[in-house]
């Protein structure tokens, strides 16, 4: 065990067996209901890693039904059957060009739906402390800013995608909120920017083994630009011990145990990586976290999480 | 502060927690003490809700947002379990669950027995069965997607095309679908079939030919595949596979990008070696059937097999499976199977000469 940090104040307690008995379960399941039960079981494997996550020892908890992912997988299927069917009419009966129009136009469209939706969804489904966590986000912004950036991005040949991210993060987590508290992230595009750029030159030289380095350095900028305002000036700010051998280690060591047990060592890996993320976080500051109230609604619309699984885009940007 | 069991209540108003007792009571309720106050909630209720991982129990109760109890205390959660265990309140899951944990190792094994089985008999006979529902016309649509998308990259004999045609058409190989048959200029030792019914002969595997049988058996072997469906029936397994693994690595994305890639695969797909048999076999009946010889089949696959074993790589023949002796006496027992043909022989010479061109 670690000596005992205060400022360390996250943890995941959560074994591989337990998880891996969950994960096996959960194939089961998928297997005998012919694929019908993923969306269940996608919800029994988040609660396992909320409810063994905890902050000074109390856990967090995920509120999201089978039921409700599921009705969302249905109708993001729904969609992408429309949007493909559509594509493919055209590709028929017009030209053959435009399938790949579409498709690029809907992925285009419904990118910050998915981030939008899905932020809402996490979060109005997450909870600590009895709190709900929310998103305050909306809609309008938000396609205003990835349009503008994605134009950008596109045509500086890909140069302003750093910019993008970062802009894209500042508004996304600058909406997150726990009851009556929000959280705020403060990042630089030309700061992320050179050091994307960093990386890439130094991974060059030092053949790759910069990269380790690298990882370690985007974890640190995610955390470090988080704070989190309990109001009347009452911030935490946190900040990220994570070492270069400290992600060697976990990358190689995860990369091990997945191929030498032909994958199904996947749940020793996952607990390895959260074990990983919750010891390198330190609050800095003691903002009380008792006198926070409840504010935020309940959101059940598992639309956006189901469409972002079929794009892969992922949450945490 | 009386007995019970210690446990932490988050109220749902503000987040600071607090320390509570519980007591499950006679009348199967729960009792709740905290600061100054005390509530029951009667277990029965709808609005009671209850989660148990490995270390704690976690009970809720009423409406958004709701009370929240932790109890950490493993006799309280043990009994309490059983308790709404007798009660009928223990899902299928928590079975399934509890039986994980008193054997994880038998318990995985078991289920890598299912999954495997179900991957390697169940999933294509599935896939199959699927691929056979679907219309007709969907092959022939994947199919000329197909051939226009490769149109453009390959260069049509058109004069040994119309007598490849002619040939084709005097063979009679389809009840269902017309084929149509194109003779390209490839040195490859190669030919495919497209779902629906193009048909495409390299002149690299024409040239190797001296009789007329041995170019009805790969017409034959062609129109097989086009008629049993084997494209789509590879294409639906192949999907099936991809749809399977991805969700038991819970990655839905992967779906969405098979379905795109695969509509435009169709030519690389391969075929199970026996699907390929069952081409040998239904070729040779057909071509019995018609007044042609079938030993033609075991003649093709010979030329095939000594071009192979000078250059391996070239030989695909619509498959990543190396031929070998077995398929060749496999059609040598049909040969004698089939016995005498029925019918007047069929002279295939005059169009023969006609697609070997000036060669």
């Amino acid at each position: 065990m670690d000596p005992i940090n205060p400022l360390q104040r996250l943890a995941f307690r959560g074994k591989g067996v337990d998880l891996f008995i969950v994960l096996i379960v959960n194939w089961l399941l998928t297997i005998v209901t012919l694929g019908l039960y993923y969306p269940w079981a996608k919800v029994r494997k988040l609660k396992y890693y909320y409810e063994h996550t905890e902050l000074d020892g109390h856990p967090f908890h995920f509120h999201g039904t089978g039921r409700e992912m599921f009705i969302g997988f249905i109708k993001a299927v729904g969609l992408f059957a429309v949007l493909g069917g559509g594509g493919f009419a055209l590709y028929y009966f017009v030209h053959p060009l435009l399938l790949q129009v579409v498709l690029a136009a809907g992925v285009i469209a419904l990118f910050p739906l998915v981030i939008h939706g899905t932020f809402r969804y996490r979060m109005g489904r997450s909870s600590w402390r009895g709190i709900h966590f929310g998103y305050r986000g909306e809609l309008g912004p938000l396609y205003k800013q990835c349009l503008t950036d994605g134009l950008i991005t596109v045509i500086t040949f890909g140069f302003y995608a750093p910019w993008f991210t970062i802009h894209l993060r500042n508004y996304v987590l600058g909406n997150v909120r726990w009851g009556s508290s929000r959280f705020e992230y403060k990042g630089d595009g030309p700061d992320y920017f050179i050091l994307n750029l960093k990386c890439y030159f130094f991974t060059l030289f030092t053949l790759g083994g910069y990269w380790f380095r690298w990882r370690k350095e985007l974890f640190d900028y995610y955390v470090n630009n988080l704070s989190w305002h309990l109001g009347d000036d009452r911030v935490i700010r946190f900040k990220s011990t994570a070492t270069g051998a400290g992600m060697f280690r976990l990358i190689i060591g995860n990369l091990f145990l997945i191929l030498l047990t032909l994958g199904f060592g996947y749940a020793w890996a996952e607990v390895r990586t959260m074990q990983f993320v919750t010891r390198n976080i330190e609050f800095i500051g003691d903002a009380d976290l008792g006198s926070v109230v409840q504010t935020e609604q309940e959101h059940k619309q598992a639309l956006a999480d189901e469409l972002g699984d079929l794009m892969d885009i992922g949450i945490f940007l | 502060m009386s007995d019970g069991t210690e446990a932490v209540l988050y109220d749902g108003v503000r987040s600071q927690p607090h320390a509570a007792r519980i007591t499950v009571r006679e009348q199967n309720a729960l009792q709740v003490e905290y600061d100054k106050e005390r509530f029951t909630w009667p277990l029965e209720h709808e609005g009671l809700q209850w989660e148990r991982s490995r270390d704690s129990l976690r009970i809720s109760f009423g409406e958004f947002p709701r009370r929240v109890i932790i109890v950490r205390d493993p006799i309280f959660i043990q009994s309490f379990v059983l308790r709404m265990r007798y009660s009928g309140r223990q899902g299928l899951y928590d079975r399934l669950l509890a039986i994980a944990r008193s054997g994880p190792v038998l318990f995985f094994l078991a289920v890598a027995a299912l999954m495997v089985g179900g991957y390697l008999w169940l999933l294509p006979w599935a896939a199959e069965g699927l691929a056979m529902v679907l219309p007709r016309t969907l092959d022939r649509e994947l199919g000329e997607a197909a051939y226009s998308s490769m149109a453009m990259t390959l260069e049509e004999d058109t004069a040994r095309t119309i007598a490849l045609q002619q040939f084709g058409d005097a063979l009679d190989l389809s009840d269902e679908d017309s084929l149509i048959f194109h003779v390209v200029k490839d040195d490859q030792v190669n030919a495919f079939a497209l779902p629906g019914g193009h048909i495409v002969v390299f002149t690299g595997i024409l040239d190797k030919m001296d009789q007329p049988g041995e170019l009805a058996a790969l017409l034959a072997h062609e129109g097989t595949h086009v008629a049993e469906r084997h494209s789509t029936r590879m294409l639906m397994r192949q999907l099936a596979s991809y749809v399977f693994i991805s969700m038991l690595i819970g990655d839905a994305s992967a779906i969405v990008a098979v379905v795109a890639e695969n509509a435009d695969n169709i030519r690389n797909l391969s075929y199970t070696r026996g699907l390929e048999e069952d081409a040998d076999r239904h070729g040779m009946e057909r071509l019995h059937a018609r007044g042609v010889d079938p030993q033609g089949m075991v003649e093709l696959l010979k030329l095939l097999n000594e071009e192979a074993m000078e250059i391996p790589q070239a030989m695909q023949f619509l498959s990543s499976h190396p031929l070998t002796q077995d398929r060749i006496s496999t059609a040598e027992t049909e040969v004698s199977k089939l016995g005498p043909m029925a019918v007047a022989p069929l002279d295939l010479v005059p169009l023969f000469t006609a697609v070997r061109g000036n060669k």
